[in-house]
């Protein structure tokens, strides 16, 4: 794809004081179960009461990180709106079809139903802004924020836009986690994010979070040169596609100055992560977010934010992001100044 | 009555999320939509299914649904005059 996709601004709530722009690391201590829940801003200083009684916890959260977003990129309204989610607004979901079992189909509310559509923040962003021009969300899985960004890119590309909002929001309810841990998705055990990649066992931390970026062909410090995503590859795949990938944009891996890989601590995926890195970067400083995020369909979007963070405070050329989503999704973006 | 009054605008203020609102804030006769509560056309939606979760009446004519949603009282005398005698 031709062009360079440039990050004009960005904005993240996730469990990190992501939001606050105070942003430092830290390894939070879970409670009671594996699951790392984002801290939330004040909504009210974004969303006007009337609306935000109505809206569950990730319509507030995806709607509140696309205006800030929107307010750090200095855009009042942009070319278009892209999103990706996994799971959407779980909770409306949820109460949705519970409503439907205890009131045998009858006497439904329409909120939840109508907010549990995918496209609901999108709506909402469309909504307040006044932009009326292409909005379109992403549900894919492990490579729903993937899609929002590609589309982003290909617009961009095509001259079809000149800046694009694009970001990813995602939720954990109660109930998906517990169907998650049915088939072995979080560690069985209470573990910190500080054990997680000592801890030697199955599963990951589970997480949420929701990140936005301004997308544009206006030249700024940072930019998106590249994106490849790999559906359930085998090890040699990952390698040769990250070998033709680098060589597409004339690096070497030595030219990477940092890996952001999602090294997630389970015994049955960080192989992935620890061959690439044996094989390919023995000597290039890694990061790995899930520590910070947990584990969720649309946790690259935590990633891509990290990354722009990081470039904007270190002098790196090159910085690679590595991610896969239990052995499934396996995703390459590669950032440059 | 009275009674009835105060448990519906404990359900509406329930089911519509009425954050810092509480029963003696809302005027019997103060009107729902527009001006008073604020609600809008959602709002009615819900309104109609508190009806028949909480009553078991269900209001199938819209035109009807504006007369009754107009204000407590007369949601609170649509509710009382369904009721067995």
């Amino acid at each position: 794809m031709k062009g360079r996709f440039y990050i004009q601004g960005t904005a993240a709530i996730s469990p990190q004081e992501s939001f606050s722009g105070e942003f430092t690391p830290q390894l939070l201590t879970l409670a009671d179960k594996n699951l790392l829940r984002v801290k939330e801003p004040d909504y009210r200083a974004f969303i006007a009461p009337n609306s935000l009684r109505r809206m569950s916890r990730v319509l507030k959260m995806g709607l509140t990180t696309a205006i800030r977003c929107l307010q750090n990129s200095g855009v009042a309204v942009p070319d278009a709106i892209i999103t990706g989610t996994g799971k959407g607004s779980l909770h409306d979901t949820e109460r949705f079809l519970h409503d439907i079992r205890r009131y045998s189909e009858t006497a439904l509310n329409p909120t939840p139903f109508i907010q549990s559509t995918y496209n609901s923040v999108n709506g909402l962003v469309a909504l307040q802004v006044q932009c009326t021009e292409y909005n379109n969300t992403f549900v894919h899985r492990g490579f729903s924020f993937e899609h929002a960004l590609l589309d982003a890119m290909m617009l961009l590309s095509e001259g079809r836009a000149g800046n694009v909002l694009a970001g990813a929001f995602d939720e954990m309810s109660d109930e998906y986690f517990y169907i998650r841990s049915r088939i072995g998705s979080w560690k069985e055990q209470l573990t910190q994010p500080e054990e997680m990649f000592t801890a030697g066992t199955p599963g990951a931390l589970s997480g949420e979070g929701s990140a936005f970026f301004v997308l544009s062909s206006t030249p700024s410090d940072v930019h998106i040169a590249g994106l490849k995503m790999l559906y359930k590859p085998s090890q040699e795949r990952v390698h040769e596609t990250l070998e033709a990938f680098l060589r597409q944009h004339g690096l070497q891996p030595s030219d990477i100055g940092l890996l952001i890989s999602g090294r997630s601590g389970d015994t049955n995926f960080d192989h992935y992560y620890h061959a690439l890195t044996a094989q390919y970067f023995p000597q290039t400083p890694e990061v790995p977010f899930k520590q910070l995020c947990g584990e969720y369909d649309t946790a690259a979007s935590f990633a891509l934010w990290l990354a722009v963070e990081r470039m904007r405070k270190e002098e790196l050329r090159h910085v690679l992001i590595y991610n896969q989503f239990f052995g499934e999704q396996h995703t390459f973006i590669l950032l440059g100044r | 009555m009275e009674a009835l009054k105060l448990k519906l605008k404990q359900q509406i203020i329930e089911a519509l999320n009425l954050q810092d609102t509480k029963p003696e804030d809302i005027d019997d006769n103060a009107p729902l939509f527009g001006e008073g509560l604020g609600l809008d056309s959602i709002d009615s939606l819900e309104l109609m299914v508190l009806l028949e979760r909480n009553y078991h009446i269900k209001v199938e004519d819209p035109r009807e649904g504006r007369k009754i949603l107009q204000s407590v009282q007369t949601m609170a005398e649509f509710i009382q005059s369904k009721q067995p005698a």
